[in-house]
């Protein structure tokens, strides 16, 4: 029961994870912010904000509607939805958090906790097979061989020599 | 010469499968002879790969567009260094490169192991004739380099114009070098689960080769992000395109491994872990070329597809199923005793830091198939962009660099509470101070101030380190400081490049915090003779000259740069616009500095009107990027440096263990 709690409270924390990541958190919205959000579809692979064509026929006027749109008091989601209702969810530049596209939030951080988890859990194994050194002075001298003074001197010549 | 090249490709296929064989059966009968014979093999493979590289290289330089790959990316007025260069800028050619570097390094590996690890290194090479008999037949039956056409055209296509840059001399050799050379690490991690011979043999044989690879994919990044940088003309140098992801995740997963090993070589722990990394760090750079080449993806950088998917998958399924069988099989045999006393010690830190690194692999893999995953699964076609990458990436990033500020001071076994805070006082108050300072003067970003905190404390714990190195060796062998610190280093090369190369990622941490988050665009349309400003630079337009050859026509814009009424530059944009094929490009004006770059771009002439339009980058901090890159650059050549003091203790320790074997008297009998 415990375990499964604890799954549970590993799953719900990667979920609020991705969600907070997934939400970009702006305070106004410019023209750059809003064609980050939006891939250009010239075929040139960035986004709308990044596509160097000057005479493309996709970002050059995208960009121009953007400006009109926040100039009227638009907000970014408003303005990102309306160009998902016109081109479908391939010109949203990252995964909607919502449905089937959460996994892709959810799983990096799923997989880092599952790894992270693991990591933990075999470490607690090592350092429970481990004799630990005691800290005590006693003990450790009694598991330290005293060394000879002259192989100490000796030692000490050797590992000046290799300096 | 076709024919040439194709027969001599035709061969190396056979010498390669006779490698094979040769190799497994020499090695197992203990056949020296045979061992031998598959290793002349491999060396005979290497020069008909080699010959016919060459001779691919002799049709590109003659035009002999009889030669269908000729034809399709070169032309009679592509400049000769760019005929050189088109080796590599099509699908055939790539491969064919792929193959020559993959038979180099195994010759290397046959000379180098042709008297040590009689035991793995055959298999290794077995291994390596594997790889290459792949690439072969691809070369051979699939994508052919020196089909002919029925019909010879007059002229070329010639080679895209995005490719018309001297970065494509630089750029995908020195990555394909990185690719290529993980294919060492991993045949002889292979021929260890072959073997069974589990100890760090085969980590110790090929740990210079893992820091090559890894070398070798920090440039192949770097170069290409400076490419995009130049080229592209968008301002950045890194926009998340899976080609780039491809190249990137080796890197990540190679910096873990490099990482990791150090647990294995002091404390003989994590022997499942290394092979299971060296086997994720070939199989993605497989995984990449997959990507490059099947268009299942797509890419800007995919300038070259082909049917060749489905070959790749099946090759690289094959690998994952084939080398992760031989991994669990020899799970049992690869425990070793461990020892861990505390989370507060190196090896905690170290795992972490293999944790976040591999995390990061896995975001980046993650966000390169998902849009494959979605079609497959919904059937909608989604875009996984930069937004995605930068979010998930970037608190992981932060976790990372807060890591590599502990690793370095933080003791083995473990660290008393005491100890931590002895060590880490002045490094935290000097990241402390920075954060305080940042905010101070207006920085509200939370993670730009987080960033830049870490950095300082990351700076501040290699200051440490290397301080308490240079005062002990002051206090001990009474040198000046310069030449404790110059001693340091040379001495114990590996541990104090390493801190090099940590000041480097974080010089280039800060380039990419710096460039993300105050980066400045201004577009403005001006005729000749008028100024507009951009951040503390007046730009002056001054002229705009149009030149014509057979092979280009351009329109380079002249214009002045001045801060504060001095000239500090004359920077020179143009627009460029190739014949063959008909497509236009641009050439950016760059002026670097450490703290801003001042990036042009020729956006748009209006012939009409005379108005010349400008789009101007105002980036802070980019410098530091490829600076970081170089620092990068020199901390590895230190790490790899031979350490002539190593070599001869190692060497004296292996006389003495012969001599004392000798003055044991003989057991009666044997």
């Amino acid at each position: 029961m415990t375990r499964l709690a604890t799954s549970i409270r590993a799953i719900a924390a990667c979920v609020a994870l991705a969600l907070f990541f997934a939400s970009p958190a702006f305070a106004k919205a410019t023209v750059d912010d809003v064609s980050q959000g939006l891939t250009c579809q010239c075929g040139c692979g960035l986004t709308v904000a990044n596509c160097n064509m000057p005479t493309c026929g996709f970002s050059v006027p995208l960009r121009s509607e953007i400006a009109g749109m926040i100039d009227k008091g638009m907000d970014r989601p408003a303005i990102i939805a309306i160009y998902r209702t016109k081109f479908g969810e391939k010109i949203l530049s990252a995964p909607t958090a919502e449905g089937f596209n959460l996994l892709a939030w959810v799983m990096p951080f799923f997989a880092l906790f599952v790894g992270g988890g693991f990591i933990v859990l075999m470490l607690g194994r090592w350092r429970h097979e481990t004799p630990s050194l005691p800290s005590g002075s006693e003990a450790v001298a009694e598991r330290i061989p005293i060394i000879d003074p002259k192989l100490r001197e000796k030692l000490q010549t050797e590992v000046k020599g290799q300096l | 010469m076709p024919n040439l090249g194709q027969l001599a490709l035709a061969i190396a296929l056979i010498l390669a499968l006779y490698s094979i064989a040769a190799n497994i059966y020499g090695a197992r009968r203990n056949a020296t002879d045979v061992i031998v014979s598959a290793r002349h093999a491999i060396w005979a493979m290497t020069a008909m790969v080699a010959i016919a590289a060459v001779s691919l290289w002799v049709g590109l330089l003659s035009s002999d567009f009889s030669l269908e790959y000729v034809a399709s990316y070169s032309s009679t007025t592509l400049p000769t260094i760019y005929k050189i260069t088109s080796l590599w800028g099509g699908q055939q050619g790539s491969l064919l490169l792929w193959t020559l570097l993959l038979s180099t390094f195994a010759s290397i590996v046959a000379f180098q192991n042709r008297r040590r690890n009689p035991e793995i290194a055959p298999y290794a090479l077995a291994v390596m004739a594997i790889v290459a008999v792949f690439f072969l037949g691809m070369l051979n039956f699939v994508t052919r380099p020196f089909d002919l056409l029925a019909v010879r055209p007059v002229e070329g296509s010639d080679l895209n114009p995005l490719l018309q840059n001297y970065w494509m001399a630089i750029h995908p050799p020195s990555l394909y070098t990185g690719y290529v050379s993980t294919t060492v690490p991993f045949a002889f991690a292979a021929a260890a689960l072959i073997t069974g011979k589990l100890d760090e043999t085969w980590i110790r044989t090929t740990r210079r080769w893992a820091i090559f690879s890894w070398f070798f994919l920090t440039l192949g990044n770097m170069f290409g992000a400076r490419w995009a940088y130049e080229v592209l003309g968008w301002g950045g140098y890194w926009a998340w395109d899976p080609v780039e992801n491809a190249a990137f995740m080796p890197w990540l997963v190679m910096t873990a491994y490099l990482h990791s090993v150090m647990i294995q070589e002091r404390k003989d722990m994590l022997k499942v872990w290394n092979l299971a990394l060296i086997g994720l760090a070939f199989f993605l750079t497989l995984f990449g070329t997959f990507i490059t080449r099947s268009g299942v993806i797509s890419s800007v950088h995919s300038f070259t597809q082909s049917g060749l998917g489905p070959y790749f998958l099946t090759f690289l399924i094959s690998v994952a199923l084939v080398y992760t069988g031989g991994l669990l099989y020899r799970v049992p045999d690869l425990r070793s005793p461990a020892e861990f006393e505390s989370y507060l010690s190196r090896e905690a830190a170290f795992l972490f830091n293999n944790l976040l690194l591999v995390g990061i692999a896995f975001a980046v893999f993650w966000g390169t198939i998902f849009p494959v995953l979605s079609e497959a699964v919904r059937g909608v076609k989604i875009t996984v962009g930069p937004p995605f990458f930068n979010r998930v990436n970037g608190p992981l990033a932060l976790g990372l660099v807060f890591l590599m500020g502990v690793g370095p001071l933080i003791a083995w076994r473990r660290m008393t509470v005491k100890n931590l805070a002895y060590h880490f006082a002045a490094p935290a108050i000097i990241g402390i101070t920075t954060g305080l300072v940042l905010f101070g003067i207006e920085v509200t970003q939370w993670y730009v101030l987080t960033a830049v905190s870490l950095v300082a404390f990351v700076a501040g714990t290699i200051a440490v380190e290397f301080r308490r190195g240079v005062t002990a060796r002051r206090h001990m062998v009474h040198e000046t400081t310069p030449r404790a610190l110059i001693n340091l280093v040379s001495k114990n090369n590996r541990r104090y490049g390493g801190y090099i190369i940590h000041v480097g990622v974080i010089m280039a941490f800060i380039g990419i915090v710096g460039s993300s988050f105050f980066r400045v665009e201004v577009k403005k349309s001006v005729k000749p003779g008028e100024s507009f400003a951009v951040g503390p630079y007046l730009l002056h337009f001054q002229t705009l000259t149009p030149t014509n050859t057979p092979h280009l026509e351009s329109a380079t814009a002249e214009v002045q740069v001045t801060r504060n009424g001095r000239p500090v530059a004359a920077m020179y944009p143009a627009k460029l616009f190739y014949k063959k094929p008909q497509q236009p490009a641009t050439q950016v004006a760059i002026r670097s500095t450490p703290l801003y770059d001042l990036y042009v771009v020729l956006a748009g002439i209006d012939e009409q009107s005379g108005m010349v339009t400008f789009q101007v980058f105002l980036t802070p901090l980019v410098f530091w990027l490829w600076a970081g890159g170089l620092v990068m650059v020199l901390g590895t050549v230190i790490v790899m440096w031979p350490n002539v003091r190593e070599r001869v203790a190692i060497a004296e320790a292996l006389s003495r263990g012969r001599e004392e074997l000798a003055a044991q008297p003989v057991p009666r009998g044997e």
